[in-house]
């Protein structure tokens, strides 16, 4: 269709969690001021906090929106959708918006909302969803739920107030982070002082950019010596898979699963393809499409991490496992 | 089919531009006013009897979204992101507007507000809570509805007497000035969000537009079940009635993403309306109005162009901007002008002649 928008044209938009006191405001004022050459666009959820002169920073009382039937996967951000339509008349007088959640606000409602409404898929596009750790004080309030669907929803992680805490902790806190949520981006802070480079522009929902990650993460051996509700689990397949099997398991997955899955990232090597096949998914949502070919030097097989609750890592295999072609 | 009319309804056109997109459009109850509003905050007055045009306010880096005029002409509203009330106070022929004090409310951007027909209450969609402001006593009245959510949604009925309002799961009907203590609200649960509501003038019928794409239309004055229609595009954004009454009731105008649609009552059973597809816009449709003292219906798209039918559903002449889409659209109240902003800040006045057999 002539008119619509490409991906370049739509607004970036980086989600901002994290932990009471995890460092978003600080984290935001930074991304305010910094000369990046980006004019940002703010949602704030937490009032008051965040006063820059001549930035937009708007208010939104956080309101869920619960569509057919309740329904977790179809739940999404009223506020947004109508403080983003308001925002998006002014399009032309910034390039990037960014919405800061409360401290206990589940991410995945802000995520669908990108997704669901017509408006916001058409004119914006998820860039990644930055959730800020306190190393300080996050071991303190690991059983959170929110906390835990915060690391879980992560394409950044910033380890912050690494000042205050020695090595070793910081090294228990990130094995443990890591477990739960293996694809993320790790960036490690003081004062929440990460390169902007690293937190704005990531096209962590592009598909091209599915499992882009340190190439040795799947072979590390993850610990589970932590009986956290939320995890992850990795699989790897060799031989290529088939379609319609594949296709029939993973939709199958997600509509009996969805509520529990947060997120889904996979390369797939299908049999007599070519080209790559890239998916991603949250709660229900799923999205993949054929990439690109696979280049000769690349090692093809299928790699795919899902990040969840209560996931029960041999059935997956072994659903998985059954999709071999 | 009739052949379309030899002499197009517009041949010639005013316009001019302000510095962002433009968001709002008002004309006074006896047209010789028309207030323009922008996404960077400017408001621009077109007075047409002194035949001068007066900027009350400049760019602010802070968008006005709504405007009106009170029935009697008297006060000029104007809220928007700043989350304040403006108002102006306009006195006779060569008295220029007087701004009075901003009231703010403090519940963020306001998007929603409706001055009553044949009154002076200002009703005000703050947050949750509806307020009224009365232009009599220059203050707010003690009695407030108070919504379950945001109120995404405000309408009062022609003649004055009651107010709609809509959020996420309910849709209130109030008759906040008949009686003292006023009447409680009537509360209807809806399965989603009404996003648009609008009241006939004949008739007294209520149309709500609703996020989850389905339309809710309540029979004359409002009483029993609505009946409700499904399976539109896209969310049911912008709605408008005719002035005119049909057999049954006014011709209905729906707008979901680029598909305008119009709906006639043929009967007063579940299969009572007959809805005619309007083909012509490529992109979103973002405003709806009806010439007033007629079936003519005006639709502006993002496409940039805004088409003029008849009552019955036929293109009479499409009017092109110059690229960017339409926001909004405005008739003049005796219908012979009608005013379009654009996103990219250019506000477009068209004189209108009145088709034969629409007259």
């Amino acid at each position: 269709m002539a008119f619509a928008s490409s991906v370049a044209e739509r607004l970036p938009v980086t989600v901002l969690t994290g932990y009471l006191g995890a460092g978003k405001t600080t984290l935001l004022n930074r991304i305010l001021t910094h000369e990046h050459g980006l004019k940002v666009a703010v949602i704030v959820n937490e009032f008051g906090e965040v006063g820059i002169d001549n930035q937009l920073v708007v208010d939104a009382d956080e309101e869920i929106f619960e569509m057919n039937n309740g329904c977790i996967c179809c739940t999404v951000r009223g506020d947004l959708i109508r403080i983003i339509g308001n925002l998006m008349k002014r399009r032309d007088h910034f390039d990037h918006l960014v919405i800061e959640t409360t401290g206990l606000a589940d991410p995945a409602p802000v995520i669908q909302t990108f997704f669901v409404d017509e408006d916001l898929r058409d004119e914006l596009r998820l860039d990644a969803v930055v959730t800020l750790v306190d190393l300080v004080n996050v071991q303190q309030h690991w059983e959170a739920e929110e906390v835990q669907e915060q690391l879980a929803f992560a394409d950044v992680l910033v380890l912050n107030k690494a000042d205050l805490v020695d090595e070793a902790q910081r090294l228990v806190i990130e094995r443990r982070v890591r477990a739960m949520n293996p694809v993320a981006r790790l960036l490690t802070s003081a004062n929440a002082d990460v390169p902007m480079q690293q937190i704005l522009g990531v096209e962590a929902f592009e598909l091209k950019r599915a499992l882009s990650l340190d190439p040795g993460f799947l072979a590390e051996e993850h610990d589970h010596e932590h009986d956290d509700a939320v995890g992850s689990v990795a699989l790897v397949e060799e031989r290529p898979m088939d379609p319609e099997k594949f296709g029939g398991w993973i939709s199958d997955l997600v509509s009996t699963r969805g509520p529990d899955l947060f997120r889904m990232k996979g390369i797939i090597q299908f049999t007599g393809k070519d080209k790559r096949y890239v998916l991603q998914s949250v709660h229900m949502l799923l999205d993949g499409n054929f990439d690109r070919p696979w280049k000769p030097a690349e090692r093809r097989r299928t790699e795919l991490v899902i990040i969840g609750r209560d996931l029960d890592a041999a059935g997956l295999q072994a659903g998985f496992g059954a999709c071999v072609a | 089919m009739e052949p379309p009319p030899t002499v197009p309804l517009v041949s010639k056109r005013l316009c001019g531009d302000l510095q962002q997109a433009i968001t709002a459009l008002a004309w006074s109850p006896d047209g010789e006013f028309l207030v323009i509003a922008s996404a960077g905050g400017e408001l621009l007055l077109l007075d047409f009897r002194a035949g001068c045009e007066e900027l009350l306010r400049g760019d602010r880096d802070s968008s006005l979204d709504v405007l009106g005029f009170s029935s009697d002409g008297q006060f000029l509203v104007a809220a928007g992101q700043s989350g304040e009330l403006l108002l102006w106070e306009l006195g006779g022929p060569g008295i220029r507007p007087m701004a009075m004090d901003p009231i703010p409310l403090g519940r963020g951007w306001i998007d929603a507000v409706a001055w009553q027909p044949r009154g002076l209450q200002l009703a005000v969609a703050a947050g949750r809570q509806l307020r009224l402001w009365d232009g009599a006593s220059r203050q707010w009245r003690d009695d407030t509805l108070d919504l379950p959510g945001t109120v995404q949604a405000l309408a009062w009925s022609a003649d004055g007497g009651q107010l709609a309002a809509s959020c996420h799961g309910e849709l209130a009907l109030w008759r906040p000035c008949l009686s003292r203590p006023p009447a409680p609200p009537l509360r209807n649960t809806i399965a989603s969000a009404g996003l648009a509501l609008v009241f006939s003038g004949p008739g007294n019928h209520l149309a709500c537009g609703l996020l989850d794409c389905s339309l809710l239309v309540w029979p004359q004055g409002c009483h029993g079940q609505p009946w409700q229609f499904s399976g539109f595009p896209a969310k049911v954004r912008h709605l408008a009635w005719s002035d005119q009454p049909g057999r049954l009731a006014p011709l209905l105008a729906s707008a979901s993403k680029e598909a305008v649609v119009l709906w006639t009552q043929v009967s007063q059973d579940s299969h009572a309306w007959k809805p005619k597809p309007l083909f012509w816009h490529e992109r979103r449709v973002n405003a709806l109005a009806f010439m007033p003292g007629s079936n003519l219906l005006a639709s502006g798209s993002s496409d940039g162009t805004v088409a003029l039918w008849d009552g019955r559903g036929q293109l009479l002449q499409p009017l092109e901007g110059e690229g960017p889409g339409f926001n909004v659209l405005a008739w003049r109240p005796d219908g012979r002008h009608l005013a379009a902003g654009d996103a990219q800040g250019r506000w477009w006045l068209w004189p209108v002649a009145v088709p034969a057999h629409e007259a």
